[in-house]
């Protein structure tokens, strides 16, 4: 580690016999600054990054279980083997020597919001984070699965890492004649375009492995596609027609792993050689504490992504739900976590220096999607601050309100944006943790 | 490669606050924050932080004012035909004019 984590600035700070003679209360506003940052996914790196970036001297700790993030992001391409887990694997060295990030590794497990205060299990046992801020950016959790299911069997692959070879290699195992069911939570969940995506390679491997009758049977529990309809709806009917079905109001009852079969609304299918159930998703539990919408997820803030509770806890990213209008809401991405981070970020530095936060802000999430094993197609939806409004029209309060959204036209879902997307992913992840 | 700031260390940031005695932190960043930054900021998603890379074209030095409300109006073809709508008028002047203040990647720092 390149600067000093905060046991040993305590005790540096104490031994020069200046900070241990003030209270506390008033060390806290005199000295810098300290933001936590829980969780190392886009989120928690974009705004541990944007804080030092903006303002040196704040002290920004990123608390994060692993050593090394791999990004859910290209992550169906290495389902197919077109590329490895190595090309998403991004670690926080940059973080720390290039924007001075003290990173600790381990699980938050409790907050004190009247103490300030955050514990976090390390391998060295528990330690206690004091904060002026803290910023969680913790990603999903999963929804208990109805049934019996076990992911070492029969993987989710919505976190990347083990689960994404797993589910590489049972596709790799597929013969002919072999089914690949995979379902599609109940909106919200993370990455709307993901399940489709992911559909789509895995019937395109298919094909041209040659695996004749062998098909990818995606159970959605929507009433439709989520997100670049037109690029999916002409990948299900023409492109792969014969190696993807798609079935829609699929919500599933039962799930058993052992058998590879899967009970829903619409559809039962057993003995899949492959079943990928991808569960319904909430906010992870540390932010989930904190208070949940109906949805499952911690409603904030648009202007500084607080808490409605605690005006110095936020959360960001997947976790968090932003007030949108009804039917347009935030797409849960690692784009939009990035997008959120920086809002977050200028609105904790603007608050240490006694302004308010900006309300002229926009966010926005634009995403590449493989179709085929060479085509991409791209989603891009942007929201700015101001009035959200109901179902009906009829203004709810503020929020992010959705101003554009689309996809790529349909004689763009070619080869020259399956090239982009890489450009795209290799800037997302710079930006976010280099 | 944009150049990387220096590291600040937390003992003297800590004597210098404790020198000041009672007063309110103060960011001197963010005394005198360019009012299109944050906007600014969402280019680097694509474009990289500060708009100079890695990525799509490099956007910093530049005011694309102009550019950016032809792609707004335009019939959308590329990405950044929509999200060049995502901004109100004056939303794209202000992160334009703060680009055009940001140094180019070979124009050191």
């Amino acid at each position: 580690m390149n600067i000093l984590n905060r046991r040993h600035f305590l005790q540096a700070a104490g031994a020069a016999g200046v900070l241990a003679a003030i209270p506390r209360a008033v060390s806290a506003q005199t000295t810098s600054p300290r933001v936590v940052v829980v969780g190392g996914g886009f989120g928690g790196a974009t705004v541990a990054k944007y804080l030092r970036l903006w303002a040196g001297n704040v002290q920004v700790t990123l608390v994060e279980p692993n050593a090394t993030y791999i990004a859910c992001v290209l992550s169906n391409l290495v389902l197919t083997n077109a590329i490895s887990l190595t090309r998403i694997s991004l670690g926080y060295s940059s973080l720390q020597t290039n924007h001075g990030v003290s990173v600790l590794q381990g699980r938050a497990v409790a907050i004190d919001p009247p103490g300030n205060r955050l514990t976090v299990q390390t391998d060295s046992g528990m330690q206690d984070l004091e904060y002026d801020h803290l910023v969680l950016s913790p990603g999903i959790d999963f929804r208990p699965a109805p049934g019996n299911w076990n992911p070492e069997l029969t993987p989710h692959a919505w976190e990347a890492g083990t689960q994404t070879t797993l589910l590489r290699n049972q596709v790799a195992s597929m013969r002919n004649n072999d089914r690949c069911v995979i379902t599609v939570p109940r909106a919200p969940y993370r990455c709307p375009p993901g399940p489709y995506e992911r559909a789509c390679v895995i019937a395109d491997n298919l094909r041209t492995r040659g695996r004749t009758g062998a098909k990818v049977i995606l159970l959605d529990a929507n009433a439709g596609i989520q997100a670049e309809v037109e690029a999916f709806t002409h990948a299900f009917n023409v492109t792969l027609r014969d190696w993807i079905e798609y079935v829609p109001n699929a919500q599933v009852t039962s799930v058993d792993s052992t058998t590879r079969s899967i009970v829903t609304t619409a559809r039962t299918e057993n003995n899949a050689r492959v079943l990928n159930y991808i569960p319904n998703q909430r906010a992870a539990p540390i932010a989930a504490g904190l208070g949940t919408d109906a949805a499952g997820f911690v409603p904030i803030n648009p202007l500084a992504y607080a808490t409605l509770a605690f005006p110095s806890i936020h959360v960001i990213g997947d976790s968090a739900s932003v007030p949108a209008t009804d039917g347009r809401g935030i797409a849960k991405s690692a784009h939009m976590a990035n997008s959120e981070a920086k809002v977050c970020a200028d609105a904790i530095l603007r608050t240490l220096s006694g302004d308010n936060p900006d309300e002229n802000i926009a966010t926005n999430s634009a995403c590449y999607s493989p179709v085929t094993q060479r085509t991409a197609s791209w989603f891009s939806t942007s929201f700015v601050y101001g009035d959200v409004f109901t179902a009906g029209g009829e203004v709810k309060g503020k929020g992010m309100d959705r101003i554009d959204v689309g996809e790529a036209p349909a004689d763009r879902v070619n080869n020259d944006t399956f090239t982009e997307m890489f450009t795209w992913a290799d800037s997302l992840f710079a930006d976010s943790f280099a | 490669m944009e150049p990387r700031r220096k590291l600040i260390s937390p003992i003297l940031v800590s004597l210098f606050g404790a020198t000041v005695g009672g007063a309110l932190w103060h960011s001197d960043a963010m005394a005198q924050v360019p009012p299109g930054r944050l906007l600014a900021s969402q280019c680097s998603q694509c474009h990289g932080t500060d708009g100079r890379g890695p990525g799509f074209a490099e956007i910093a030095g530049k005011n694309k004012y102009g550019d950016l409300r032809d792609m707004a109006h335009r019939r959308v073809e590329g990405v950044m035909d929509r999200q060049a709508r995502g901004y109100t008028d004056e939303q794209l002047r202000l992160l334009s004019e703060y680009l055009a203040t940001t140094p180019e990647s070979g124009g050191g720092n």
